[in-house]
Formats: structure tokens, sequence, C-alpha cells
């Protein structure tokens, strides 16, 4: 009796997650699924299941060449963040005593303005007559403005690092907080310099943090659209804008959406690996 | 949560991951109701009616009429190109009045999105120049879709200090190897496949045959290396010519004329080829909740006041002919206008309603042509 009204229990506190998963998630991924086996027809559906649209993408170069430029474009861009926030993180984590609040709070300082405030900060950042341009005519380094600057891949690695450091510096900064500074300690006793101490304790400890920072970072930048639409230029265009095309002004939703469930396999096959990495980090620590 | 708990939490290093996002949610729920804690506070924006338009058309200027009936703004909403607008309209968003162009009548209507327009209820329609509302697919049978508006030329806005003509100005100019890297375009295929039409030689009634995408498609792969950049964002544009980024540009007239009035030294050409030619204008939503002040604004954009206002500072033809009549013809002239817009619209390449499969094609394969393929 006892147990089956805690299971009863159980449903009634997973319903509520039931419920939103099933809405939330479920029927919206259904329906792309179905969707992405339709075709169109100008404004309508032919609801006739085919496997069409998937043949499409793998055939036409353009789908296949955008998907890898996503991924090369998000992978710098999480390098970057990474190697930008793990200094910070490691600064707050080991050297700050007071008021750290004040300091994670100045390192969230990007997100208190819209995503799209950001970028178009870039782009003036970058722009021909931008503030780096105008410095380095300004300091005689360079006779003409740099054009490579904006519109350019670069341009949109730059923006993402930037825009999204602070999903980079928190999981890091979280892991590097809970490492045991006995360790540091003993360390330095045994005759280990700092460098030494840094990547045979710190680094490998804060691993999980670091793996973690990549992952936030590379799935949602891989999807990106607005980055590259404003500061990519003809060759920063990434699948994010195609899948945004597709809904658009091309009007072919089914082709969006099985877009979009390629985009999420290629993620999900990554994602697998970064969790390999993590499992391989946790089991080395234990 | 106590904020004093949190900095204490933070203090003694115990900041956990979930009382951050907590105070993230927080922040974020703060920041999302701000303009409703605003808005009440005002009149109530939503007894006015919602007009779904372009960026530079949400201003108060042409909003005389509505503002003095009704004392407010309408409520805006914007797009970036109309086929945005019409996705976005497809998939429940409702609005009173849109701003599409002519050429997207048809397959507007053809959603069944909208209602035909009663003309009776507008003050200023017995004033609007007859060859406007007689559009190819504007009117059919006693239904008509859209109320002409505003129309205009897409041609090339060039620096005249920065660029070498040779002879006439021609479409040439946006295909020429020696300022590559320095030109730019309108990224919709409503513009930009048109006029790469006009430059293959197409003509506009054949524009859909599989010989006509195939001549354009070169043309436009052709020109593709030389453009810094294809955006719907016309400031990107008139900036880049303003700073000399770019000395030539695919524009709508009003880019050459706001630039021309900060001094910059630039022409609106009219390419030997001729210009593109539009017509854009006012459909009514088939669900409209504020019909009424629909029809308001409506009339407030086709009054006399807004057509200077378009004329003047935009550049733009007006759809009122009494709008003209404001102006003298050589100040018209120098706009690129004329009192009589059918000589302009005649002497230019005006398009032609497609089905929704052009559409579709056209733009799926004018996107992989940006994208280098």
């Amino acid at each position: 009796m006892l147990q089956r009204s805690e299971t009863l229990r159980g449903f009634f506190l997973l319903s509520p997650t039931l419920v939103v998963m099933t809405v939330g998630i479920v029927v919206p991924f259904a329906i792309l699924i179905t969707m992405s086996l339709w075709t169109a027809m100008g404004f309508d559906f032919d609801t006739t299941l085919t496997t069409a649209n998937y043949e499409t993408a793998l055939e036409q170069p353009i789908y296949g060449a955008l998907m890898h430029r996503s991924l090369v474009i998000s992978g710098w861009a999480t390098v970057a963040t990474v190697l930008l926030s793990y200094p910070m993180a490691y600064y707050v984590a080991f050297h700050v005593h007071k008021n750290k609040m004040m300091w994670i709070v100045l390192m969230t300082l990007p997100f208190w303005t819209s995503y799209l405030l950001r970028v178009f900060a870039w782009k003036v950042v970058l722009g021909y007559e931008g503030v780096i341009n105008s410095g380095l005519l300004w300091a005689g380094f360079i006779d003409a403005p740099l054009e490579f600057l904006l519109y350019s891949q670069q341009a949109v690695v730059i923006t993402l690092a930037h825009s999204w450091v602070a999903f980079a510096i928190l999981p890091i900064y979280v892991s590097l907080e809970k490492i045991d500074r006995s360790l540091l300690e003993a360390a330095t006793d045994l005759g280990d310099g700092p460098m030494a101490r840094f990547f045979r304790i710190t680094l490998p400890l804060s691993m999980p943090g670091v793996i973690a920072a990549s992952f936030l970072i590379f799935i949602p930048t891989t999807g990106d659209y607005i980055t590259p639409a404003l500061l990519g230029g003809p060759d920063g265009m990434m699948i994010g804008n195609l899948i945004q095309l597709q809904f658009g002004p091309v009007n072919n939703w089914p082709m969006g959406a099985t877009l979009a469930i390629g985009l999420m396999l290629y993620i999900s096959a990554i994602g697998l690996v970064f969790l390999a990495l993590t499992k391989v980090f946790k089991e080395r620590m234990a | 949560m106590d904020v004093l708990d949190q900095i204490g939490a933070v203090r003694e290093g115990k900041m956990s991951r979930r009382a951050f996002t907590r105070s993230l949610a927080a922040a974020g729920v703060g920041m999302a109701t701000v303009p409703f804690a605003g808005r009440k506070a005002m009149a109530a924006p939503e007894d006015q009616a919602t007009y779904f338009t372009w960026g530079g058309y949400d201003i108060p200027e042409l909003f005389g009429e509505y503002q003095a009936k009704h004392g407010e703004l309408p409520n805006f909403s914007i797009f970036g190109a109309s086929e945005e607008a019409l996705t976005k309209m497809r998939g429940g968003f409702v609005v009173d009045v849109s701003h599409p162009c002519n050429q997207a009548v048809p397959r507007w209507a053809a959603s069944g999105l909208f209602q035909s327009v009663d003309t009776s209820r507008l003050a200023h329609f017995g004033d609007i120049i007859p060859e406007l509302t007689q559009l190819d697919g504007n009117v059919d049978g006693d239904n008509l879709w859209m109320v002409p508006f505003d129309w205009g030329q897409t041609s090339i806005t060039y620096r005249t200090d920065l660029v070498e003509i040779e002879g006439e100005e021609s479409w040439d100019l946006l295909w020429d190897e020696r300022y590559a890297g320095r030109l730019g375009s309108l990224g919709s295929g409503a513009d930009a496949w048109w006029v790469g039409a006009i430059k293959a030689g197409v003509d506009f009634d054949n524009i859909d045959t599989p010989e006509a995408f195939e001549a354009i498609a070169a043309v436009m792969r052709e020109q593709r290396p030389h453009i810094r950049v294809y955006t719907d964002d016309t400031t990107t544009l008139e900036q880049a010519l303003a700073s000399g980024e770019m000395v030539a540009a695919m524009t709508w007239n009003s880019s050459a004329t706001l630039l021309a009035a900060e001094g910059i030294p630039v022409r609106f050409a009219q390419p030997k080829e001729g210009a593109l030619t539009w017509v854009c204008g006012l459909m009514v939503h088939k669900d409209a909740p504020n019909v009424d002040r629909a029809y308001d604004v409506i009339d407030s954009l086709l009054s006399v006041d807004t057509g200077k206002f378009m004329i003047n500072d935009y550049g733009y033809g007006h759809s009122n002919a009494k709008s003209f009549d404001e102006f003298d013809e050589e100040t018209l002239v120098g706009l690129g206008l004329s009192k009589n817009p059918a000589e302009i619209l005649e002497a230019g390449h005006f398009q032609k309603p497609q089905t929704q499969e052009f559409e579709s094609k056209m733009n799926g394969l004018f996107e992989q042509i940006k994208a280098g393929f």
C-alpha cells in the first residue's frame, strides 16, 4: 500500500515536468520531424512522407559546406572564449578574496545588454571607420583601413567569443573554486614551482569546467544566425542563416526542418564526444 | 531570496549555480516586464491599429492625420523584407495594416490572409494616381487588394568623387572589377534578382523560364566576388557609402536622397538599361482587430502632408497626385521624380507578379549564389 502511494506521489511530482517536457519538447520535435518528411508546395505542404529533403541536403554541396563552416567557426569561437575566460576565472578564484560577487557581476556585464546590441557594437568596433581601424590609422600602423576586420569569418569568431564569455567564465570559475587548496600547498612543499603546480594540479582538476564551458558555447554558436548575418559578409554565412532563409524568403519549411534536424544530429554527435571527455577526466580525478 | 544572502554566499565562495540562475531569472523577468509596466501608465496602445511595415516608415511624420484624430501613433511592427512579413503573418501574427509591394500582391492575396479594401472608407482615395491602382494583379474583379502608397526605383547610388563613369551610367558599375570589394547590394532577391535580369537582358515577361534562371544566375555569380556585403539593412549601405568603404551600391531612392542631404557627394544613377521600378502599398488583414483605425492609418499615409514628407525627405514618389503640386518641376526632377509618375514607371522596368514557386526557386538559388555556390 505504502509502495503504491509512493509510486502515485512519484507520478504526481513528475507530472508537471512531464507536461512541460511533452508540450515544450516532444511535440515540437515530433512536428519538426514530420515536417522534414513533407514537401513544400507553394503555401501548402504535400504531406506524403518522403526522405527527398534529406537526400537533397546530402546531395547539394552548399548544405554540407555550410554545416562544416559553422562547426569550424564555432570551434574557433569556443577555443577563443575558453582562452579568454580561463585567466579571468582563475584570477577571481585564486586572487580575489573580497567582493567576489562584484567581480562575477562585472564578468557578466556583457549580458546586461541585448545580444543584438552587442553584435552591433562589434560592427562599430570592427568597422571601416571603427575603433580599431581609426586607432591603427592614428597610430600610423596602417595607411588604409583594414577591410578584413568586418564582413569576414574572423569578425564572427571575435563577436561570438565576446558575446558568450560569461557562459565560459562561470563553469570554469566553479571548477577552480572547488579545487582543494591543500593539494597546491602540498605541491609547493614538495618543490613544485607555480608553472608545474598549474599544469599538474590546477588545469587537470579544472578540466570538467573547461569541457562544460566548451559545450555551453559550442552548441548555441553553431546555430547562431544574427552574428553571421550582420558581420559575416558573403563568406561568413552559417547553417543557421540557411535554416532561417528556408523558413523565410525561400518558403520551404520542410527543407528548413530537415536542416535543423541535420544540425541537431551533428551537434549531438559532437556532444557525445564532449560527454566522453568529461567521463575520462572524472575517472582520472576519482 | 534576499540579495544580502546572495552577496554573503558569494563572499564565502558559495555562490551556487542554482542561486546564480535564480538571480539571472529574476533579472530577466524584471527586464521583460518593464515595457508592460511603463505602457499601462500611458494611454492604451491596444486601442491603436498595428501597422506592419519596413523600418523607416515608423515615424510620426507619416501619421499627422492619425495622431490628430486619435492622439497617438499607431503601433508599429517592423520587418526587414516583405517575404519575412508574410511568413510571420502566415505563422499567426495578426496586424491591421501591412505594407507589401505590387509584385507580391497576388501571392499575398492568395494566402487568404487579407480582405479587399473598401475604397469608400478612404477620404483620400479619389486623389490617388489612377495608374497606380490599376497595377498588374492589384485588382481582381471588384476587389482592390492593395492601396498604392509609395513608389520609386531600385538603382545605383554611387560616390561621384570616387567613381569614374565612362559614358552613360550603367548597371555595369555593380559588376566593375575596378571596384571589387567596394560594391554593395540589397540582399533580397525581390530587388537583386530582378536587377540581374536587367543586366542579363532578360525580358521580365520571361523571367520565370529555365533559360532566364540560368542567364540571371550566371550574372549574379559573376558579380558575387565583387560585392562586399549583401544586406536588406539600407543603413548599412548608406553608412558604407558615406565613409567611402563602398563606392557604389544598389539602393532605393531614399538612400541617395538621405546621403545628399548630409552633403555627401552621391548620385542616384539612371542606368541606360533602365532602373527597376516598384510600387508599394497597404493591405488590410482579414482579422484586423481595429478595421476602423486600419483605414485611418491608410488615410493618414495617403494624405498630402505625408506625401510632401515622402517626396522631400525620402525622394520617393507618393500615390496622392496632389502631393506633387507642393513641389516645382525642377525639385522633382532633381529627386529623379516627375509630376507624371507614369513616365518614370514606364522608363524603368516594372516588376511583374510571380507565382510562389518562382519566389521559392529564385530565393533559394539566389541564397546559394550569395553563399558562394
